[in-house]
């Protein structure tokens, strides 16, 4: 349990203390940098995924790999599954976590709904790295409705 | 007892190379090089719906008259390429197979060590010294 | 895939031997008839044999209807030679037969139709065992005595050879004992029944081939003899051909060899009958040989089943660009057929059974060792058939055998398998292993064991081999492509290198060397870095490498290679103009020149500067055309000896550059720094790509976008090259300064400097000469300075007319324009009771460019640094400036520039101008100076006296001239006082003051004003220095002047008029009287204002002066006064008069002294009407009246 509050903390420290560097680096600038952070995520992913797959058989196809983010992937990272996939077999998927991790211990009002997108950044890139090292590129959003509900948006980039 | 070891990245170009006699060094590149060709070739036709190649080990990609070559290809498109002498019949499949997961299991430490770039050539004494362990057989 | 048992069947090696491998074969070639086709003679061009030969080899499926009217498909394959050994295995494998000769040959008389004649029986007599017929194509001497209209005719009615026979009959017979159909042609002409004439010939063959098949067929297959291949005779002799098992054995032979027969003839169903039969019995007689056979003719039935269409390419050898599509897909054959007997034949392989009984059948050719070319074909047939199904794994297994047999090959048959299994790796997609395959066969070209060796053909193999390398020959595509495998490709590029000097291509070794450095460097060891350099410096002694494409003989194009990172260059900076050379815009006003326009913003820091540093490939500064531009490299030679540079110069776009070569020698691994230089020829846009270098041999073209420097660079630098512009050289008549320490601007182009004393001028000349091509038309000279405008001006000075004048200035020309000097200073000491009001003129400027020379050292350190660092601000300077007035004056320095701006011709309309400058520095030297300073009434009333104390600040005796008449001189550091008679400040001069209603004070200041002004007007201080000469005037500017002063200074508005016993009193006279005399005292004050004056007290006052310093007022024991002491004036107008009586009794003697006085009311009690009287201002009579009472 300890090394699971260890991560989310850490999370957050990571994004505080980014975003203190970006403030101090662009002041007129409304939007946050959170691209910093979505490249921690992304090197992150990459990495990790190496280690995630060394068990698994070789991805059947594109969606295979998608469930296997959505399974073992998501359980090793966050310690739950997606809730759900779907997928216009064009590749676009979009994975909703109904509860996910970094916004769970943040007030579910409206409140802080503005701040969503500083916890979704890295998970972003996380995907995002992971793909890329196996492959499959693409763009991912993510998109907070209600506070602790999370919907990522993949879109892969075809060539 | 392996006599060498390759590690081929996405771009098809050595990530990593060793073998047992430095001097052959330049031989068993080209033999490995040519396997790359029977690697693609089996993972076009993986796709195509063979189950069977589900397995990370591609097993024996030829053979040539001294040696025998094995390939593994992780999902992140990872080749590891092992050379083994055809003299040596100590070595069976399974053999090999585990001597793969070795050098994975290897691999994902080296990527996640911060001071290594992925996609770049390895060149950590400590994953070389591992990896010739493996080859050997001492680990 | 080998058996294991090889070799065990067959031992001996001495059998004969098939020992000429065709790697060409197809499975489909079991089923051909087999042509040789041969060129005869030296008269027939190879280009126009080949010619025919394709044409010949287009025939190679032919219909013929058998007797019982069933159409069969014919297959023949044409080949240009047949060793005669292989028609040995014949028996084995018919296809292996030659059944058909066509010769072509060229005459020109019946010798060489005889010849050719001979030849053609001679080729027929080596084949006898197996030819059924022949044909001989002669192509006879090109007629060209005949017309064209017997040529026609003949050529084209060539239908049947008779006619044409008939015609050359005349002329050339074939000899009497050549008994071959011969065909006479024109070369020139179409040969338009060139087809059917074959067509007949293939059904000759077909025909004879179907006798024997039948006779074969009816043979009782129990009598039949035994079948052998070549080297089986041996083993077979002495056996008992009656056992069970031997005879099943001949049988089984038979019906493998029935099926050979079958498939030639075109009877697709039987041959796989027999052979699936044939197989049966072989096998369980264990004759492994031929069961391989067997197997091999089942699939090949099979093939021409499935893939009739399968087939080379016609064009296939040598020829790669043409292969690209579907090589095999050329259909020819109508295909219909054949997927009909698709569905019905029985026995027929399914496609993957193919490659299993392919596989067997390689395996028992494995058993005999004398099978290998068999086996070795065979596995090439198989793989052709892994490709038409697409199975490239398979294809690369049977591939890979080729590799395993051990054959005695010559190094040509060595080299063709590896170019055949290269052919088809590249098929598979195998591209590496086909690269792999084609370096072997490079390498065989040229091994010691090849008695031949061939660099060319090993040079052109290499090529090949380079893409299945990841190697592409664009140096510029090898930077931006994956990286391959370097160490393999380091190899092989080597190997070319090799290849291209072997073959004599000097240009290609060094174009390859270059390559190699260019694209491998950072993937090679220093040595290996040197050891290359080294090589192609030696390479390119031979021929010089360049940057452009080289063309081979084969049309394919070298790109040009260029050594862009030898040197490496680390930062590549286009440099601007010398400040005084820079074009500026003409209507620019701003001063960009100014000390605090530098704002450390624009220098701002970070990530953000270093952004735009990269982006920044548009220079923001100007060149001009047809003046020298420079661009600054820094260079480091990366090899481990001293590398000479040779013509480098710059590579430019844009408007037309001229460059000048540049050489430089570079040490190993330091940094140099060279400048690369040349003239724009015309204004426009210049665009910078990067320069040419010549090192180690080889031109190159070093383009920023290539280089894989340290530095990124833009792809190129842009710059703005403006018109001609003039060219200034400036000079002075004074020397040039030592240093120039506070402009920071740096177009300065020369300097001036002298001394001078406070109050001394000087004139300076400036010479201007055009120096440039183009006129000077237009000029602006300015001066700059961090002093006050009215002071600068005081201290430098031009006649602007003169400038005018001064143009236009031709090139080559001169023009002078002199500038005077005047050391400007403040002659008098402070004084402290004043010294706020110092007028500010005085106060700025001219100190705070002063340096901290002042002598005398008593200055604090605390001003002095205080002082310097902040010579641009004002408000400490204030603290700096009083405490310096408490000193005496100093030396101190004035620095000014002198700014010309000058344009001309074409420069002018596009508004571009230089601008230099001329900097001064003025040392201004003490000279004397007026410690202190007093008024007295002078004799006269209308002047006085100023009284001055002046020392002589210099250390040279000084002549002081302080009325035109009047002259002192005063030593060396001495002080001296003077007395000048001055005119008093007319009231002229002040009546403007008197009209003023408001601001006392101001008045006030403004009376010390003019006052001051007044003097300074008519003092005319002259000085001389008797030691240097030097002249000088001492104005005194800014004096002040206390009320008491003032009064004194100025003419009184009222006019006295004073008189004692009806004497008028004047001054400076004693007045004497006797005591106890009554003295009439009589007063009038005449108003000179242009203003009424009011309540004006005037009154008398006696009182004795001690001469101590008190004065005593009681006078009333001494003297009595009748009437009035006092007289209240309450209007006097203008101009008028009042007059005002008294007399007065001295009772004891002694000297009085007597005040007359006027007084003007306080402001409170008066309407402030007149503000100089409001002040309640007292005017005296001056000066007092004496009375010596006796």
């Amino acid at each position: 349990m300890a090394e699971e509050t260890l991560f989310e903390v850490l999370h957050s420290e990571i994004i505080n203390y980014v975003l203190q560097n970006g403030e101090s680096r662009n002041k007129d600038g409304k939007d946050e940098d959170l691209s910093t952070i979505e490249y921690i995520g992304f090197s992150t992913g990459y990495r990790l995924i190496e280690r995630l797959t060394k068990e698994m058989p070789r991805f059947k196809d594109e969606l295979d790999t998608m469930k296997f983010i959505c399974t073992d992937f998501w359980s090793a990272v966050y310690k739950k599954q997606i809730d759900n996939l779907r997928t216009n077999h064009q590749g676009i998927y979009v994975l909703q976590d109904n509860a996910f991790r970094f916004l769970t211990k943040i007030s579910n009002g409206k409140q802080y709904l503005e701040a969503a997108p500083r916890y979704v950044s890295f998970t972003c890139g996380i995907i995002r790295g992971c793909l890329a090292n196996l492959n499959i590129f693409c763009l991912v959003t993510a998109e907070v409705q209600n506070m602790p509900s999370c919907k990522f948006h993949i879109q892969v980039q075809r060539t | 007892m392996a006599v060498c070891v390759g590690i081929i990245g996405k771009d098809n170009s050595p990530k990593f190379f060793t073998c047992l006699n430095p001097a052959e060094e330049l031989n068993f590149q080209y033999k490995v090089l040519s396997a790359l060709d029977v690697v693609e070739e089996k993972l076009n036709c993986g796709s195509k719906g063979a189950t069977d190649l589900r397995e990370l080990y591609l097993g024996m990609l030829y053979t040539l008259e001294t040696h025998k070559i094995y390939g593994y290809v992780t999902n992140t498109k990872i080749k590891f390429i092992i050379v083994v002498d055809s003299t040596n019949m100590a070595l069976r499949d399974n053999e090999i197979r585990s001597m793969f997961r070795k050098i994975h299991s290897e691999y994902a430490d080296i990527v996640c060590n911060p001071f290594y770039i992925p996609g770049e050539p390895i060149c950590s004494k400590s994953f070389t010294g591992s990896i010739k362990n493996i080859m050997t057989g001492t680990v | 895939m080998r058996s294991s048992v090889s070799y065990i069947l067959s031992s001996s090696t001495s059998e004969p031997n098939m020992s000429h491998p065709d790697y060409e074969q197809y499975s489909h070639d079991h089923a051909a008839l087999l042509v040789l086709v041969r060129h005869i003679g030296n008269q027939l061009k190879p280009k126009i044999f080949m010619k025919f030969y394709d044409r010949i080899s287009k025939i190679n499926s032919v219909k013929i209807t058998d007797s019982t009217g069933i159409v069969r498909n014919i297959l023949i394959r044409y080949v240009k030679e047949h060793p005669v050994e292989n028609n040995d295995w014949g028996d084995f494998q018919t296809h292996r037969r030659l059944l058909g000769l066509v010769s072509l040959g060229k005459y020109d008389s019946q010798q060489e139709l005889n010849e050719i004649c001979r030849v053609h029986e001679s080729f027929k007599v080596k084949y006898n065992s197996t030819l059924f017929d022949s044909r001989c194509i002669l192509f006879g001497p090109t007629k060209e005595s005949e017309s064209p209209a017997d040529d026609s005719p003949s050529s084209g009615s060539s239908g049947d050879s008779e006619n044409n026979t008939d015609y050359v009959i005349e002329k050339f017979t074939t000899p009497s004992n050549f008994k071959t159909r011969a065909l006479f042609y024109d070369v020139s002409s179409p040969c338009v029944d060139l087809e059917s004439q074959l067509n007949e010939f293939i059904n000759s063959l077909f025909w004879v081939l179907e006798s024997k098949r039948l006779e074969r067929s009816r043979e009782k297959l129990e009598r039949v003899s035994l079948l052998l291949a070549p080297f089986e005779k041996k083993d077979f002799v002495g056996l008992d051909m009656e056992s069970r098992n031997n005879k099943k054995r001949c049988t089984g032979r038979m019906t493998k060899h029935l099926g050979d027969l079958c498939l030639q003839a075109g009877l697709l169903c039987e041959s796989l009958a027999y052979y699936s039969q044939a197989a049966e019995i072989l096998k369980s007689v264990n004759d492994w040989l031929w069961l391989g056979a067997a197997y091999e003719g089942l699939s090949a039935a099979s093939a021409l089943v499935l893939y009739p269409e399968m087939q080379r390419n016609i064009s296939l050898h040598r020829n790669a660009s043409l292969q690209e599509g579907s090589p095999r897909k050329s259909s020819q054959t109508p295909p219909a057929t054949g997927i009909v007997i698709k569905k019905v034949v029985a026995n027929a392989l399914a496609p993957e059974e193919m490659s299993r009984r392919y596989r067997e059948a390689i395996i028992h050719y494995s058993k005999y060792q004398n099978a290998g070319i068999v086996e070795t074909e065979a596995s090439f047939k198989a793989a052709r058939i892994a490709v038409e199904q697409n199975h490239a794994l398979q294809a690369a297994s049977f591939l890979q055998n080729v590799v395993y047999i051990n054959l005695t090959l010559s190094e040509q048959e060595k080299i063709q398998r590896f170019e055949t299994l290269a052919d088809l790796y590249t098929q598979i997609g195998f591209v590496r292993k086909a690269a792999f395959c084609l370096r072997l066969a490079a390498t065989r070209y040229v091994s010691p064991q090849n008695p031949a060796p061939n660099w060319a053909r090993c040079y052109g193999l290499m090529l090949q081999s380079l893409s299945g390398h990841h190697l592409t020959l664009d140096p510029v595509e090898m930077r931006e492509a994956d990286q391959g495998w370097p160490a393999l490709q380091i190899q092989l590029i080597q190997e070319l290198v090799v290849a291209a000097r072997r073959t004599g291509h000097s240009a290609l070794a060094t174009r390859h060397m270059t390559f190699l450095l260019q694209t491998m460097w950072q993937h090679l060891s220093s040595t290996e870095q040197k050891e290359l350099a080294m090589q192609l410096q030696s390479l390119s002694a031979q021929c010089e490498g360049s940057p452009v494409p080289l063309v081979l003989d084969s049309g394919l194009v070298m790109p040009p290679a260029n050594l862009t990172d030898i040197p490496v260059c680390a930062s590549f900076a286009l440099k601007d103009l010398q400040p005084h050379l820079r074009p500026r815009r003409i209507e620019c006003v701003k001063q960009e020149t100014g000390p605090f326009l530098f704002t450390p913003i624009h220098f701002g820091g970070g990530s953000l500067d270093r952004r735009s540093k990269k982006a920044n490939a548009k220079m923001d500064f100007l060149w001009v055309k047809n003046e020298v531009c420079e661009v600054q490299l820094k260079l480091t030679n990366p090899l481990p000896f001293e590398l000479k540079v040779s013509n480098m110069r710059l590579l430019t776009a844009g408007v037309v550059f001229e460059s000048v070569p540049e050489t430089i020698v570079l040490p190993p691994d330091i940094p140099t720094s060279l400048t690369l230089s040349g003239w724009a020829r015309e204004n426009g846009e210049l665009e910078l790509s990067g320069y040419s270098t010549h090192a180690l041999g080889v031109k190159s073209n070093c383009r920023l976008r290539h280089m894989r420097s340290p530095a990124t660079f833009p792809p190129h630098y842009k710059v703005e090259v403006v018109p001609s512009l003039p060219l200034l050289e400036v000079s002075t008549s004074l020397p040039r300064s030592a240093t120039f320490s506070n402009f920071h601007d740096d177009s300065t182009v020369t300097s001036a400097s002298t001394a001078l004393y406070h109050g001394e001028s000087t004139q300076c000349t400036v010479t201007l000469k055009n120096v440039g091509q183009v006129p000077i038309e237009f000029f602006e000279v300015e001066m700059n300075s961090v002093l006050d405008p009215a002071l600068q001006e005081q201290i430098f000075s031009w006649d602007k007319e003169e400038v005018e004048n001064l143009l236009p200035i031709a090139p080559g020309h001169e023009g002078s324009l002199v500038l005077r000097l005047h050391s400007s200073a403040n002659f008098l000491a402070p004084n402290v009771a004043v010294s706020p009001t110092i007028p500010q003129d005085v106060s700025s400027g001219l100190f705070s460019s002063m340096s901290a020379s002042i002598p005398g050292g008593s200055l604090p350190s605390r001003i002095n640094s205080s002082f310097r660092s902040s010579n641009s601000g004002q408000s400490s300077l204030a603290g700096g400036l009083a405490a310096l007035f408490h000193q005496h004056p100093g030396t101190s320095v004035v620095e000014g520039q002198l700014k010309l701006r000058y344009s001309g011709a074409d420069g002018i309309a596009a508004d571009y101008c230089r601008s230099c400058s001329v900097f001064f520095m003025l040392e201004m030297l003490p000279s004397l100076h007026v410690t202190n300073w007093d008024v007295l009434p002078a004799e006269v009333n209308s002047q006085f006296y100023l009284v001055l104390d002046i020392a002589n600040l210099t250390n040279q005796e000084m002549e002081l001239q302080y009325t035109p008449s009047k002259t002192m001189l005063i030593e060396g550091q001495e002080s001296c006082r003077v007395p000048i008679p001055v005119d008093r400040c007319p009231l002229s001069k002040l009546c403007d003051l008197y009209h003023e209603l408001d601001d006392n004070t101001k008045n006030d200041v403004d009376i010390n004003k003019i006052c001051s002004g007044h003097i300074t007007q008519l003092v005319d201080l002259r000085w001389h220095l008797l030691g240097t000469g030097s002249r000088g005037v001492a104005p005194l500017n800014g004096i002040t002047l206390t009320s008491r002063m003032l009064d004194i200074v100025r003419m009184s508005p009222l006019d006295w008029e004073v008189s004692l016993n009806g004497d008028m009193v004047r001054t400076q006279e004693e007045v004497s009287c006797e005591a106890g005399d009554c003295l009439e005292l009589k007063m009038s004050i005449v108003n000179s204002l242009e203003k009424t004056l009011r309540q004006l007290t005037l009154s008398v006052q006696f009182y004795q002066d001690y001469e101590n310093g008190s004065l005593n007022y009681r006078m009333d024991t001494r003297l009595a006064v009748a009437g009035s002491t006092k007289k209240i004036l309450s209007v006097l107008e203008p101009h008028s008069k009042a007059n005002h009586e008294c007399n007065v009794i001295f009772f004891t003697p002694g000297q009085y002294k007597m005040d007359i006085q006027c007084c003007a009311p306080d402001s409170q009690s008066v309407a402030r009407v007149n503000p100089l009287l409001s002040t309640g201002h007292t005017w005296r009579f001056t000066p007092t009246i004496l009375i010596q009472v006796n």
